[in-house]
């Protein structure tokens, strides 16, 4: 009883807003020494599209699963943040394990199995490949290589501000919570009906904590665009000198072009090995 | 000359009311995304939707930059920051949430109406499920192979996405949608809009309800998704493509290899004599 206290406190401790917060600037900011981080954003985007396609219109045992091991190997080359990966596991799981369990309800059996399998590959790869490529990019790169694209200027300014205003957004709303709990009353959750209360009670704080945080922050996003007013924000984001000038930092080197290279390679061999089976 | 005109947002406010709900909806839907859902019964219990903070907003300021903030904030802190990105397939996401939000947003003419936005908030909500719904039975029926033959999957697919469908609309929408905007909308109402150098909704700077140009708009935007989807998903004649290629053996295949492994060495070679170079400049 007392361990599975303990235990239970242990977990709590560890899923606070302050783990959430470092995991996801760990997941932002943490690799960028990694070999994905170093890779050119235009090249990792092209790359990303063929890995995140072409996986849909395959049928092939052999080749998903060679493509699923090389997204493998690169999400393990990024060093992505653990909890990113437990998501993506959850969430495969969620789309297609489920699906198997239902189908079985309805009078399915083994034969449900291979269909399933090749779908959760697909899906496998394509997460993968976004975790790689996403979480993988330093923001700031990202958003130039998406720019480069020609994706609309409010997508890159949102990814970068994103990144910046996160993690005081979320200090925030830390505060806002931690302030309601000092003043509130929770009722007592000793019993099963005072632990339905008190959920409620919960979920009713994190709601009444918005109320002051969209005031906060509607000034706060009056002061941003304000001061992006005063740089010319929305003329030099339609200038294509600004554009140009922006965008001059993006290279391609020798290991880009091998990176390319060798997930070409495998992907051919894993297109022989489908030939040959 | 002001005043003949409806919209009276300027193009700076509109791009305020853009970064507040990004913000805003972003952090959001970034919690539900690292919450667990957890499980009672056949009833799921998830935080999955905090879909009210758009629909305030939206009844408060100009509903498509709400809408398209919302949208935005949750592709880039949900999707892109956890390395979630679906490619394609989360035009569905952007668009549907864009409608859901938009549509509630033009219904509200006065916020001070508990009604009016109580109708509102769960109507968007609805209309936002139900398009979910739609794409995710396409998009299975799509890319399983031979959907019909599989037993049993055809009646799981239904059920299951229907009773999703039931159970966030019914727990999810009135739980986290309808009561909190029935709470925020009159209580932000005059208050928030000073914030953005506003003036607040009323018969003046109203849009006007909804019309056929906005059905219009939004049946267009939805067989967008739709299709987006669905060619993320499924692309039929490509398979065929593909299968016809496949055939063609293992020539072919030894061919790609062997121009791969060239490919590898002409780079290694290249990046190694580059790296000479420099060494001997330096």
């Amino acid at each position: 009883m007392k361990m599975k206290k303990k235990l239970s406190e242990n977990i709590l401790d560890k899923f606070s807003i302050d783990f959430l917060r470092n995991q996801v600037l760990k997941n932002a900011y943490g690799n960028d020494d990694t070999v994905i981080a170093r890779l050119d954003p235009r090249i990792l985007l092209v790359w990303y599209l063929i890995f995140g396609l072409v996986p849909w219109f395959v049928n092939n045992l052999w080749f998903l699963m060679g493509c699923f091991l090389l997204v493998l190997v690169t999400t393990v080359l990024a060093r992505v943040a653990g909890l990113v990966l437990l998501l993506f596991a959850v969430g495969v799981f969620t789309q297609t394990g489920y699906l198997l369990v239902v189908s079985f309800l309805f009078g399915g059996d083994a034969s449900t199995i291979v269909p399933l399998l090749i779908l959760t590959l697909k899906v496998a790869t394509c997460s993968l490949a976004s975790v790689t490529v996403f979480s993988g990019l330093d923001p700031d790169r990202l958003s130039n290589g998406l720019m480069w694209y020609g994706c609309p200027e409010r997508l890159s300014f949102s990814i970068s501000y994103a990144y910046r205003i996160l993690p005081m957004l979320m200090e925030e709303f830390q505060n806002i919570l931690l302030s309601f709990r000092m003043r509130g009353n929770p009722p007592a959750h000793e019993r099963f009906w005072g632990k339905v209360q008190y959920l409620f009670y919960q979920v009713k704080v994190v709601m009444h904590a918005f109320y002051p945080l969209m005031l906060n922050t509607a000034k706060r996003s009056r002061t941003t665009v304000e001061a992006l007013e005063i740089k010319g924000y929305r003329y030099a984001a339609v200038n294509k000198a600004v554009k140009k000038m922006k965008l001059a930092a993006l290279k391609v080197t020798y290991n880009d072009l091998l990176f390319l290279a060798i997930s070409f390679l495998w992907i051919a061999i894993s297109i022989l090995l489908s030939t040959l089976f | 000359m002001e005043l003949s005109k409806k919209q009276t947002a300027t193009q700076s406010q509109k791009l305020m009311v853009f970064v507040l709900t990004m913000a805003l909806y972003g952090l959001a839907t970034l919690f539900t995304e690292l919450i667990p859902s957890f499980q009672a019964g056949i009833v799921e219990f998830s935080v999955e939707y905090f879909l009210f903070i758009p629909l305030t907003l939206a009844m408060l300021f100009d509903p498509l930059s709400v809408a398209l903030g919302a949208a935005t904030g949750e592709l880039v802190f949900s999707e892109i920051m956890l390395g979630q990105f679906g490619g394609l397939g989360e035009l569905e996401k952007f668009l549907t949430v864009t409608i859901g939000v938009y549509v509630a947003g033009r219904m509200v003419k006065n916020p001070k109406n508990y009604k009016m936005v109580g109708i509102a908030a769960i109507t968007g909500t609805a209309l936002q499920l139900l398009m979910g719904t739609i794409v995710d039975i396409l998009k299975v029926q799509f890319a399983v192979e031979d959907f019909e033959a599989v037993a049993g999957l055809p009646e799981s697919v239904f059920a299951t996405e229907g009773f999703a469908f039931l159970n966030d609309l019914l727990f999810s929408g009135i739980l986290f949608c309808l009561l909190p905007t029935l709470f925020l909308v009159p209580k932000l109402y005059g208050k928030i809009e000073p914030l953005l150098g506003m003036r607040p909704r009323d018969k003046k700077t109203w849009l006007g309800g909804i019309n056929a140009k906005v059905v219009i708009g939004c049946i267009v935007a939805f067989a967008v998704a739709a299709g987006a989807e669905l060619l993320a998903t499924s692309g039929t004649p490509l398979i065929e493509w593909e299968a016809g290629w496949a055939e063609s053996g293992t020539a072919l295949a030894i061919g790609l290899v062997v121009a791969a492994v060239i490919a590898v060495a002409a780079i290694v070679a290249l990046k190694v004599k580059a790296e000479k170079k420099q060494a001997e400049e330096q």
